[in-house]
C-alpha cells in the first residue's frame, strides 16, 4: 500500500519536475544558449564514489572519460553521472590522497558504477601510477573558492594544539580576522555576519568558542570544508560575502571505530560504526574541553568550558534512497560563583533524504532546525536574560546531469525565522529588575534558483545561474511609527544623531505581513582554458542579505542578536565582480591562482554614537544605513607534492564603509567619509609549509605576517568632571603595529603503529615561536592610581606551547 | 561605578589570558578647543547658591596639565531674565558665582563670550531621588571575595529617567562613574553599586547622585566608556567626537566640548564597617 503511494507520488513529482524541465529549458534558450543537440544515442554512467575503508562518500572526486577528454566530478553526496555517446571509454578516477583507478567501460545502455576507491599507502608507492594532488582548478569557471582538505588543516601547527577549521581557513587569501582571539572571520573585506556557515546544509549563526579562541567544529567529525569567497553558485543565498559549506562524515558502515585525542585545551572522542553493514552508519562525536580553562582567574565556584556534540545517521535505503539524520550541540559555559552565568551556543537537528529519480536526476530534500541560544544571569545585580534566533528551514535542491556538456541545479529554500531578541527576568527574590520580554520577531525567507554549468567549447565553459529570493517579515507584532517615517534624526544644533520618538503604534496580526522584499540575484562564471594548465576566469554575483546582525563592536559578540529586514533596516545587497588567472605547472606540482575582485554594498548599516544595541526594542531608532566596498588582489602559490608541500598566500585589500547624511544639512557618520572598516587589511602574507621526514616524523610551519587592525587614536585629551577624556576625530585613522607570528609543529607517529589496531600520534607544537608581543589593542586611559594618562597595549598570545595525542583503533 | 558593563567582562576574560603592558605611542596632537564643565550641583538641604564653571581647552594626550581658559565672560540667565554672573576670582579658569538661584524644573541658559565668539546652552534644573539606604557584603563582588556597597535610592515614579552616580574611593586618585537608566527598573529602588578589593574596615566611600537629561545620558555614556579605556580591543565600540550641547553661535563650526547640566545632587559619605 504504502509502496504504491510512494511510487505514485514519485511519478507525479517526476511529471512535475520534466515540465519544470521544460520551464527551464526555455528559460535557458532566451539566455541565448542552445544546447548541444546531437542525432548520436547517449547513454549515462552513474553511481556513487566511496571510501573503501569505511563506505564514506567522497566528495569532489574527479572522473575523467580519457578518450573524450571530458569528465566530472561528485557531489556533495558523492554522487556523479555523466552522458556519453555510445562506445567503449577509459575511465580515469582519481581523489586527493586515494589511489588513481582506471577501468575500461563499455556503455551501451544506462550504467550504474558504484565505484570505492583505497587510501593511497605511502609504502606502495612505487605501484601507484599516479596520485591525484591539489591543484588549481582549470577548466570548470568555478573561482574565488578556498578548499581545505582536512589532512591538510590537521597538518598545519595550531593556537594550544587544537585543530581549527577556521583559523586554518585565515592562512588562505581573502580570509582573515579582526585580530587575535576576536570572534569570526571576515571574507574579502566583509564583515563576520555575511557568511554563511553551514554544517550539512544548516545554518550556523556563531561559530567561535571562548568569544573567539577556537572555532565550534570537531575537526574529526568533519569530511569535507569549502569557502566560497566569490562566484558564489545560485544554490546559496542569504548572506552577502562567502559561504562556508561544510560536511559531517556520514559514519563507517563497515567496522566499529573510535578516533580521540586529548590536548592541553580540550579532549575528543568519535565512535563510529555500521547498525546494519553496508546500509546503516551511525557516527557520534565529543569534544570537551576542560573546566578551569584560565587557571589564575577561576578557583572551585568558577568554571570556564566549551563542549560540542556532533551525530549522525546514515541509511542506505536502496540504490536510489538515502536517508541521513544529523545533528550538532554546542555551548560555552562561563560561571563565576554563580553570580555571573553565561550560556550560549548552537544546536542543529537535520534530517535530509537523498532520492535518485533517474540516472540524470539526483535530489536532496532537507528539514532543518537550527538555533542559537543566549543567555546571562547576572545575580549582582539581580538580572537574568535570554535571547536567540530559532529556524525552520526547508530545502529542496536537484542537480540534474543533462549531458557530458551541461549539468543542471535548481531547487528551493524556505526558512522561517523566529527571533527572541531578549527577555528579562529578576534572577533572585531581592531584584528590582521588572520582568519583560522584548517584542519577538518572525520572519519568512525563500527562494528558487537554477544554475547551469555548460561547457561551449574545449576552452570555453560558463555557468550561469538565478536566484529569486523574498523576505516576509511578518507579525505578530506592535511597531513604532515616526514623522516622516524617519526614526532616528539629526539634531542640527548639537550635530548628532537622535532616536525619534514614536508618534504612534501599528499592529500587525500573527502572520501579517508588515514587510517584504524580493530580490534577482544573477550569479555568472567563465572560464577560458589556453591549454590543460593555464585558464583564465571572471565572475559576478549578487546577493541578497535580510538578517542583520546587530553589533556595534569591533567584532562580534555572543550577545549581539539577529535582526529581520524591515521598513527600516533595509536587506544589505552586493554585486562582486572577480577575475582570475588560474595555472598548474611541472606537472602539477606547482600551482599559481591570482585573483582580483571588487565589491560594492549598498544599504550597510552602521549605528548612531552612543547607540545602545542591548535589549533595544527599537533598532531602527538607533541604525543609519549606507554603502560598503572591498577591493584586492590575491594570490595563491602552492607546492602540491613531494616531501615538501606548503604554500605562499598574499592579499591586498582594502575595505571600506561609507555612511552619508540623508539631506545635506546631516553629518553622517564619520562626517560623511569613507573610514577604513576594522577588519580592514592592506598586507596579509602567509607561508604555511608541511615537510614529511620519514614514516615517522612530519614538520609543520606557519607564518603570517599583516597590516596592524584599522584603530582610532586620540589627537588631545581634555578634563571633564576631574577626569581626563580622549579626543577622537575621524574613524580608524590609525593602525595597530604591524602583526606577524611563527608557529611550528612537529608530529610523532611512534614506528610501533605498525601492524597494529591501535594507531597513536603525539602533535607537539610552539605558537609564536619568537614571542612576538602582537598588539591585539591599544587602550589609552587613565591609570586610576597615578592620574595619568597611558597608552596600554594588550597581547594576548605569546609563546606557547602545546603537546595532543591522538589515537584512531 | 563598577556598573555591571558586560562588554568589558567578556574583555576581562581575554585580557586575563594576555598581558598587557604601558608603550609609547606617537600621536597627532588637534589644535585646541574650548572645553567647558558647567555641572550646576544643588545639594539637598543647601541654598545652592555658590557655583562654579569651569573653562580649559584640549591639549596633547600625554600631557600632565590641562590648559585654563582665563578672560571669558560667563554668566546663566533664568527664564524670568535674572542674570548669575560667574566671575574667575583666584583659579584661572574657574569661574564662580555666589548668587545662584535654583529653582527645579527652572530653564536656564548659559552664555560664554571667549575669544570674540559667543557660545550657549539651554538646560533645565532636575530633581534628584534621596539616598534611602545603604548595605554592605563582605563577600561580595563577582567572585565573592570582596567588599561590596550599594547605596539604594527610588525611581522617580512613571517617567523615564536617567542617573549619573559617582564614587569617590580613598585608593583612587580619581572617581569612578557611572550612567543608569530605569527602563528595566521602572517605578522599583535603584542601587549603585561598587566593589573593589582594597576596601577595608575605616575606609571612606562617598556616593554622589544626580538626575541627568536623556541627551546627557547619552553623552555620559559615550564619554565615559572612551574615557574608561573602552576605546580599544575586540568588544570596544567605534570612537567619535563627543558633541555636548554648547553651541557656539558666533562660528557654528568651532564647537566646544562639555557640558551644561543642572540638577539636584544627593551625596553621603559611607564608612566601611
Amino acid at each position: 500500500m504504502c509502496k504504491i503511494s510512494e511510487k505514485k507520488s514519485s511519478i507525479l513529482l517526476k511529471k512535475l519536475l520534466m515540465s519544470l524541465n521544460k520551464i527551464l529549458l526555455t528559460t535557458l534558450m532566451t539566455f541565448g544558449l542552445i544546447f548541444s543537440s546531437t542525432a548520436q544515442e547517449k547513454f549515462t554512467l552513474s553511481g556513487t564514489i566511496t571510501d573503501q575503508k569505511n563506505n564514506e562518500t567522497l566528495i569532489g572526486v574527479t572522473i575523467i572519460i580519457t578518450e573524450l577528454k571530458t569528465g566530472t566530478t561528485t557531489n556533495e553526496y558523492g554522487f556523479y553521472s555523466i552522458s556519453l555517446p555510445k562506445g567503449t571509454y577509459t575511465l580515469e578516477i582519481s581523489y586527493i590522497g586515494f589511489e588513481t583507478i582506471t577501468s575500461t567501460i563499455v556503455l551501451e545502455k544506462n550504467i550504474r558504477k558504484n565505484i570505492s576507491l583505497k587510501e593511497s599507502q605511502e609504502l606502495l608507492k612505487e605501484v601507484i601510477v599516479s596520485d591525484r594532488k591539489v591543484k588549481a582548478e582549470i577548466r570548470k569557471p568555478e573561482m574565488s573558492v578556498n578548499k581545505l582538505t582536512i589532512q591538510e588543516i590537521k597538518q598545519m601547527p595550531v593556537l594550544l594544539g587544537e585543530v581549527d577549521i577556521i583559523k586554518s581557513l585565515l592562512t588562505l587569501p581573502g580570509v582573515t580576522n579582526a585580530g587575535e582571539g576576536q570572534s569570526g572571520f571576515n571574507v574579502r573585506g566583509g564583515s563576520a555576519d555575511q557568511n554563511l556557515i553551514l554544517l550539512d546544509e544548516a545554518t550556523i549563526y556563531n561559530s567561535s568558542h571562548l568569544f573567539g579562541l577556537f572555532s565550534v567544529f570537531n575537526p574529526d567529525a568533519i569530511k569535507d570544508l569549502k569557502l566560497y569567497k566569490g562566484g558564489i553558485p545560485a544554490r546559496f543565498g542569504g548572506r552577502l560575502s562567502s559561504v562556508l559549506d561544510i560536511y559531517q562524515k556520514e559514519g563507517n558502515s563497515k567496522d566499529f571505530h573510535m578516533t580521540g585525542g586529548i590536548g592541553l585545551i580540550s579532549s575528543r572522542l568519535l565512535a563510529e560504526g555500521p547498525i546494519v553493514k553496508d546500509k546503516a552508519s551511525f557516527l557520534v562525536a565529543g569534544r570537551g574541553s576542560y573546566a578551569h580553562l584560565f587557571l589564575p582567574l577561576f578557583n572551585n565556584d568558577n568554571s570556564a568550558y566549551f563542549y560540542d556534540l556532533n551525530t549522525k545517521l546514515s541509511y542506505k535505503l536502496n540504490e536510489n534512497n538515502n536517508v541521513f539524520i544529523s545533528g550538532y550541540f554546542g555551548r560555552d559555559v562561563f560561571n563565576l560563583n554563580k553570580s555571573f552565568v553565561n550560556t550560549y551556543g548552537n544546536s542543529v537537528l537535520n534530517l535530509r533524504w537523498n532520492h535518485l529519480f533517474d540516472e540524470k536526476l539526483f535530489s536532496n530534500m532537507s528539514f532543518i532546525y537550527s538555533d542559537y541560544y543566549y543567555g546571562l544571569k547576572l545575580d549582582i545585580i539581580g538580572f537574568n536574560w535570554d535571547s536567540g534566533i530559532k529556524n525552520y528551514n526547508f530545502k529542496y535542491d536537484f542537480k540534474h546531469y543533462l549531458s557530458n556538456k551541461i549539468k543542471l541545479t535548481y531547487g528551493n529554500n524556505s526558512i522561517y525565522y523566529d527571533f527572541n531578541p531578549g527577555r528579562i527576568e529578576p534572577s533572585n527574590d531581592n531584584s528590582s529588575i521588572n520582568p519583560e520580554q522584548l517584542a519577538k520577531k518572525y520572519a519568512f525567507e525563500s527562494a528558487f534558483y537554477v544554475d547551469a554549468e555548460h561547457e561551449l567549447s574545449k576552452k570555453i565553459t560558463v555557468s550561469y545561474g538565478l536566484r529569486y529570493s523574498m523576505f516576509y517579515r511578518l507579525g505578530e507584532q506592535t511597531l513604532n511609527t515616526y514623522e516622516n517615517n524617519q526614526a532616528v534624526i539629526f539634531n542640527p544644533i548639537f550635530q548628532i544623531y537622535e532616536s525619534a520618538t514614536p508618534t504612534g503604534t501599528i499592529s500587525y496580526k500573527k502572520n501579517e505581513t508588515i514587510a517584504n522584499f524580493d530580490n534577482w540575484e544573477p550569479r555568472l562564471g567563465i572560464s577560458y582554458a589556453f591549454n590543460d594548465d593555464q585558464s583564465i576566469k571572471a565572475s559576478y554575483n549578487r546577493m541578497t542579505q535580510y538578517l542583520h546582525l546587530i553589533s556595534n563592536t569591533q567584532s562580534p559578540t555572543p550577545l549581539d542578536v539577529w535582526a529581520p529586514s524591515d521598513n527600516f533596516l533595509k536587506p544589505q545587497l552586493l554585486d562582486q565582480f572577480a577575475v582570475g588567472y588560474f595555472q598548474n605547472f611541472k606537472n602539477d606540482d606547482y600551482s599559481l591562482e591570482v585573483e582580483t575582485y571588487y565589491k560594492n554594498i549598498q544599504d550597510r548599516v552602521d549605528y548612531i554614537d552612543g547607540a545602545n544595541l542591548i535589549a533595544n526594542e527599537a533598532i531602527e531608532r538607533v541604525v543609519l544605513s549606507g554603502k560598503a566596498r572591498a577591493y584586492g588582489l590575491e594570490v595563491l602559490f602552492r607546492k602540491n607534492h613531494g616531501q615538501f608541500t606548503g604554500w605562499i598566500a598574499y592579499t591586498l585589500s582594502r575595505s571600506e564603509q561609507q555612511i552619508e547624511g540623508r539631506t545635506p544639512e546631516e553629518t553622517g557618520i564619520n562626517n560623511g567619509q569613507w573610514y577604513r572598516t576594522g577588519y580592514d587589511k592592506l598586507n596579509d602574507i602567509s607561508v604555511v609549509g608541511n615537510y614529511k621526514l620519514d614514516e615517522k616524523w612530519r614538520f609543520g610551519a606557519n607564518f603570517s605576517l599583516q597590516t596592524g587592525q584599522p584603530v582610532t587614536f586620540p589627537n588631545g585629551q581634555y578634563e571633564y568632571n576631574g577626569i581626563t577624556v580622549p579626543s577622537y576625530s575621524l574613524r580608524n585613522e590609525n593602525n595597530l603595529p604591524t602583526y606577524h607570528r611563527l608557529d611550528v609543529s612537529a608530529t610523532l607517529t611512534p614506528t610501533s603503529n605498525t601492524g597494529r589496531k591501535w594507531q597513536g600520534e603525539w602533535v607537539f607544537g610552539i605558537y609564536n615561536v619568537y614571542n612576538r608581543m602582537n598588539a591585539a589593542s591599544i587602550t589609552f586611559q587613565q591609570n586610576k592610581e597615578t592620574a595619568s594618562n597611558e597608552a596600554i597595549r594588550l597581547s594576548i598570545f605569546g609563546f606557547i606551547p602545546s603537546v595532543t595525542y591522538n589515537f584512531k583503533f | 561605578m563598577k556598573l555591571f558593563n558586560y562588554i568589558s567582562l567578556l574583555f576581562l576574560v581575554i585580557t586575563f589570558i594576555g598581558c598587557e603592558k604601558v608603550i609609547d605611542v606617537d600621536l597627532d596632537t588637534a589644535p585646541p578647543k574650548l572645553v567647558v564643565e558647567a555641572s550646576i550641583n544643588w545639594d539637598k538641604n543647601t541654598t545652592g547658591n555658590e557655583q562654579f564653571i569651569k573653562l580649559t581647552t584640549t591639549t596633547d594626550y600625554f600631557s600632565s596639565s590641562i590648559p585654563n581658559v582665563s578672560g571669558a565672560s560667563v554668566f546663566i540667565t533664568n527664564s524670568s531674565g535674572t542674570v548669575f554672573n560667574f566671575v574667575e576670582i583666584t583659579e584661572p579658569g574657574i569661574y564662580v558665582c555666589n548668587n545662584f538661584e535654583p529653582v527645579i524644573n527652572e530653564s536656564y541658559t548659559l552664555t560664554i563670550v571667549y575669544n570674540g565668539e559667543t557660545f550657549t546652552a539651554t538646560e533645565k534644573l532636575l530633581t534628584t531621588p534621596e539616598i534611602t539606604r545603604i548595605e554592605q557584603n563582605n563577600e561580595g563582588g563577582i567572585l565573592g571575595d570582596e567588599i561590596e556597597v550599594r547605596f539604594f535610592y527610588d525611581d522617580i515614579p512613571n517617567e523615564a529617567n536617567y542617573y549619573f552616580q559617582q564614587i569617590d574611593d580613598p585608593y583612587k586618585a580619581i572617581p569612578e562613574f557611572g550612567v543608569l537608566e530605569d527602563r528595566f527598573f521602572q517605578n522599583n529602588e535603584l542601587f549603585g553599586l561598587y566593589f573593589s578589593e582594597n576596601l577595608k574596615s575605616g575606609d571612606e566611600l562617598i556616593f554622589t547622585l544626580n538626575g541627568i537629561t536623556q541627551n546627557h545620558y547619552n553623552y555620559l555614556n559615550i564619554l565615559l566608556s572612551q574615557a574608561g579605556g573602552g576605546s580599544g580591543g575586540p568588544f570596544s565600540t567605534p570612537t567619535s567626537t563627543i558633541r555636548g550641547n554648547v553651541v557656539n553661535q558666533t562660528n557654528f563650526n568651532n564647537f566646544a566640548l562639555g557640558y551644561f547640566r543642572l540638577s539636584e545632587r544627593a551625596k553621603i559619605a559611607y564608612v566601611i564597617e
